[in-house]
Order: structure tokens, then C-alpha cells, then sequence
């Protein structure tokens, strides 16, 4: 009797341990989610911005002509094309940021300065989204997740290459 | 900053009337956070509930154990945790930010009984620790929570990576510099003289160090002297120090925020021995804010707030010898002194509220994306269902 006792009291361990590690992978999924739709907000904010300095006085009209290519790019690229995208408005960017000439202008020095906030916003939303993910990855990895299949149908989180390289 | 008025419900784990770092950065905090219109609540374990302001709410008294070569005033149990629930329950915030969710206390209870955007702080620099290794599986699905996670410096974001295998995003702790910016040369504080702020009494703080020094920077300086600030017995302290030297220190005792402002724009360097057991050095930024030059023992968290030596002159810890040699040369060269405090006071400004709030902010916005706020987590909830009362 003692020993069916203790069956049951492991069986229901066993359920519980099970339905918390289901819970706690679904909270994961749920931060890689909610953490790449801030990264992808940002970077859309990024594009917007990018083009408003396509349009100013900071740019000349080559490299007018290259950035809004590059942020258009940027905005319209589909999940394969991602990364090189916004490796491209990266690049863009740092070419007409880094060449040192002087900013004259209030409205100039406004989106510069609007530029390089969302830069260090970017640079936070990349660690935290990187971090669910690998985070995810290293939880899935794990024998009870995987014979039990507790990550369901839900695709294994991948880090985008333009995440490795500092902006 | 968003014109969002958010509600913010921060955990404090150590003993809110008892001092420290971490109390101290909680306060500052919420006090930026409310001057900016948000509601604020602060859940700590406090000792005394009538001296308490109004956004801080008792979690109970604070109990005493050994942590981290000190001794750490934190609240658990089974009573603090239904304090927590209730907390997070009637609190209905659109945020939890978590100080040091990792050690033994409320804000682990904290952490494990809520569900939603949790951003979490860790203070604590601290060697490789067993006891931590043996709790980690259990602790590791608990800190994962975290939507997000802030270390006060490079040395507690290595000690997170070291012990729990996760990074963070690294936002320093803050000082009001404007309270230092302008204090006055007061006359019987300058001259060739040494600054030292702390419990002097606490061997970690390195005063000993100091002391051993002292005999080889007097003889090159024969006016040197030694100013001590800071709460402590300073008789006992006193009878240790050799009679030929006694004649050189002076025991402020503690000093108010304008005499701390004074005192550093008056001093000609502000040394900080410390042997260890420092995640930050608040203290140096305020020493840089203050306009002092600072000479500093090279532990991981000063080298690191230093930038190697580029804004305060760097010796090798515990080595008497190597500070004597560091003191002297600065003592001697006024130039390169004042070009170092100069160098260290702008650097210092970026460790104003003004900006290290707006870092911390804009990671409770991006800890917000997609959220509807705090509740007590689902495992806690059908844990209540089951026991017949309703949470939430």
C-alpha cells in the first residue's frame, strides 16, 4: 500500500515538474518574442529616421541617394534579407556620420542627436533579444524538453547575423 | 522619456534604515522616478515602520546573516512571502525592477511570485562561490524571468556570467553630481592633505593601508596630514596608530552632504585603500563630481570606474610601498594633479541621475513592449485556487 503511496505522490511530482518546465519554456518563447518586436520597432524608427537625414542638409546628394536606398531596403526586407539590410543602413550611415564634417543647424543636430539615442536603444534591444535567445536555445537543449517535447510546434529562436557586429 | 505616467513597484532586499549601497541607490532611484511623475512603491524589510517615507512599504524586520565576507540585513520566510504576493497583488504595477534578485531575500520572493515585466539590478562583485554553483538549477528558471537585466558595473555583470551563465546590459549607479559641483575650499582642509570617506573600522575599506604608508609619504611631505570622515569608534582606531603619527589624523566623524562637498574640493587627494569586496566605488564618482583627484587600490570595480588610471591614479592593492610611491608623485606635481581631477570631474558627470535614470528608463520601456502589466505568476495562482483563496 505504502509503495503505490509513493508511486502516486512521484507521479504527481513528475506531472508538476513537467507542466512548470512547459511554463517556463513558454515564458521564454514569449520574451524572444516580445524582445525581437522591440528590436524590430526600433530599427524600423532607425530606418524612419535615416531617411529624414536622407532628405536634410546633413547629406550630400550621393550619399542622399545611397542612405535612402539603404533605409528603403531596410523597411521592406523580408526575414532572409534582413540582416544584410540593416548591415547596409548601418554601413550607410556610418559612412556619412564618420567622414567628421560639422553639423550646422538646429533641426540637424536634433536628428543626429535623435540617431545616436536610438543607436544605444539598438544596442540595448540586441543584448536582451540575443539573451532570451540563447537563453531559449540552452533551456531547449536540455534532455527533459526534448523527450518530452515541451517546446511543441514553436520554432527554434535564431539570433540574425547583423546582432553579432556592434552597430 | 514617454509621457506615460507608469506605475513602478521596486524591491529593496536589505534593511531599508540600515545603510548602504543598495539602499541608497533604491532611494535616489524612486525619488527620480516619482519627481517625474511616476507612482512609485518600494517593498523592503525595515526595522523601524514609523521612520519610513510614505512609497516605502514594510515587508517585516530584517534578520541577520553572514554574506559576502558582511553581514546582510535580509528578510525571507513564509510570512514575508505572503507580504510579497499581497504587494504585488494590490500594487497593480505596470513594472517590477528587482535589486539583487539573486541572494536569499525578498527579492527573490519577488521574483518567483510574479509574472510579467521584471527588469532585475545586480549590485554584488564577488569571487567564485560554491554555495551558489549548488543552488544554480534551482535558481537558474527563477532568475530567467527577468524581461531584463542591469549590473552596476563590469565586475557584477562577470559575476553574473561566471555564476548563473547570464549577461547583462551594464548601467552605473548614480550620484547626484550637482550637489558636489560646487563646494568651497575650506582652509583647515587643505594644504597637503589625505581624504578618506567610510567605516573606517571595516578592514575591507583598507584604512590599515593607509596607515602603513603614511611613515614613507611623511618623510617626503612632512605636512602631510590625514583626514578621516565617516561613523565609527575612531579611539580604537586611534590606539592602533603609531604616537609619531598620531599628531597627523584627524576624525571628522560624520560629515553632512555640504561638508562631503567641501571636504572633496579641499583635500589635495582623496584615497580609497579598499582591499576588495567593492562592485562600484560610488564614493569615487562622488569624489571625482567633487573635483578631487582620486588615488585608488586597482580592484576589478575602481580600475574599471577609473578607465585604468586615465581619471585617477591607480596603485596596487594592499601594497603600502606602491600608494606611498603614487601619493608622493602627485603631492609633488600640482600641474598633473589638478589636470587629473579636472579630467576625473567631467568624466564624473555621466554617472548623474539625470542620465543613469534615463539609461534604467529606457530599459523599463523596452521591458514593457507587449506587456499588460504585473500579476501574481500562474504557478502561484492555481497554488491559491487550489488552497481555496482567490489572489488576484
Amino acid at each position: 500500500m505504502e509503495k503505490y503511496f509513493l508511486i502516486a505522490l512521484l507521479a504527481i511530482f513528475a506531472l508538476w515538474y513537467l507542466s512548470y518546465s512547459a511554463t517556463r519554456l513558454d515564458r521564454l518563447h514569449h520574451r524572444v518574442e516580445t524582445s525581437w518586436a522591440n528590436l524590430d520597432g526600433l530599427l524600423q524608427r532607425r530606418a524612419a529616421v535615416a531617411l529624414e537625414i536622407a532628405k536634410s542638409e546633413i547629406a550630400d546628394p550621393a550619399s542622399s541617394l545611397l542612405l535612402t536606398a539603404a533605409a528603403h531596403q531596410a523597411r521592406d526586407a523580408q526575414m532572409q534579407t534582413r540582416s544584410q539590410a540593416e548591415s547596409g543602413l548601418s554601413g550607410a550611415l556610418g559612412l556619412l556620420l564618420n567622414d567628421g564634417h560639422l553639423v550646422e543647424g538646429f533641426i540637424e543636430k536634433d536628428l543626429l542627436r535623435e540617431l545616436s539615442e536610438l543607436t544605444d536603444k539598438i544596442r540595448v534591444a540586441i543584448a536582451l533579444h540575443v539573451d532570451a535567445v540563447t537563453r531559449t536555445q540552452m533551456v531547449r537543449q536540455k534532455p527533459v524538453f526534448r523527450i518530452f517535447r515541451l517546446a511543441g510546434t514553436a520554432p527554434l529562436p535564431v539570433t540574425y547575423e547583423f546582432e553579432a557586429d556592434v552597430l | 522619456m514617454t509621457l506615460k505616467k507608469l506605475r513602478i513597484g521596486l524591491v529593496c532586499p536589505y534593511g531599508w534604515d540600515t545603510p548602504g549601497g543598495v539602499q541608497n541607490h533604491v532611494r535616489d532611484l524612486a525619488e527620480y522616478l516619482i519627481a517625474k511623475g511616476h507612482y512609485v512603491s518600494v517593498l523592503a524589510p525595515v526595522i523601524d515602520e514609523d521612520a519610513i517615507p510614505d512609497y516605502v512599504s514594510s515587508a517585516g524586520k530584517p534578520i541577520s546573516i553572514p554574506y559576502n565576507g558582511a553581514v546582510a540585513r535580509v528578510l525571507f520566510g513564509p510570512i514575508a512571502f505572503a507580504r510579497v504576493r499581497q504587494w504585488i497583488s494590490n500594487g497593480k504595477f505596470d513594472l517590477l525592477h528587482l535589486h539583487e534578485p539573486a541572494i536569499p531575500s525578498i527579492s527573490l520572493l519577488a521574483c518567483w511570485a510574479a509574472e510579467g515585466p521584471l527588469v532585475g539590478t545586480f549590485h554584488a562583485a564577488a569571487k567564485r562561490q560554491k554555495a551558489i554553483f549548488a543552488i544554480g538549477p534551482i535558481l537558474e528558471p527563477v532568475i530567467e524571468k527577468l524581461t531584463a537585466r542591469i549590473a552596476v558595473s563590469e565586475a557584477a555583470r562577470s559575476t553574473l556570467t561566471e555564476h548563473l551563465e547570464t549577461d547583462a546590459v551594464v548601467v552605473p549607479n548614480g550620484i547626484y553630481a550637482d550637489r558636489y559641483r560646487d563646494g568651497e575650499v575650506r582652509a583647515q582642509w587643505s594644504g597637503n592633505t589625505l581624504g578618506f570617506i567610510g567605516r573606517y573600522e571595516e578592514p575591507r575599506k583598507g584604512l590599515s593601508v593607509l596607515l602603513d604608508a603614511l611613515p614613507i609619504i611623511a618623510r617626503f611631505a612632512p605636512d602631510v596630514r590625514v583626514l578621516v570622515a565617516g561613523p565609527g569608534d575612531s579611539k580604537e582606531v586611534q590606539d592602533q596608530i603609531d604616537p609619531e603619527l598620531r599628531h597627523r589624523f584627524e576624525f571628522l566623524g560624520r560629515i553632512s552632504e555640504k561638508e562631503k562637498a567641501d571636504f572633496l574640493s579641499s583635500v589635495a587627494l582623496y584615497i580609497a585603500p579598499n582591499t576588495g569586496g567593492e562592485s562600484f566605488g560610488i564614493i569615487l564618482a562622488e569624489a571625482l563630481a567633487g573635483g578631487a583627484a582620486v588615488v585608488a587600490s586597482d580592484i576589478p570595480a575602481f580600475d574599471s570606474l577609473l578607465g585604468k588610471g586615465e581619471y585617477g591614479a591607480l596603485f596596487q592593492s594592499e601594497d603600502p610601498q606602491d600608494l606611498a610611491k603614487v601619493v608622493i608623485g602627485l603631492l609633488r606635481e600640482d600641474e598633473k594633479r589638478r589636470t587629473l581631477a579636472q579630467r576625473g570631474k567631467a568624466y564624473a558627470q555621466r554617472f548623474d541621475w539625470d542620465v543613469v535614470a534615463e539609461d534604467i528608463f529606457s530599459i523599463y520601456e523596452m521591458a514593457l513592449v507587449g506587456s499588460d502589466g504585473v500579476t501574481l505568476s500562474s504557478e502561484n495562482r492555481a497554488w491559491n485556487r487550489f488552497l481555496g483563496r482567490e489572489g488576484n
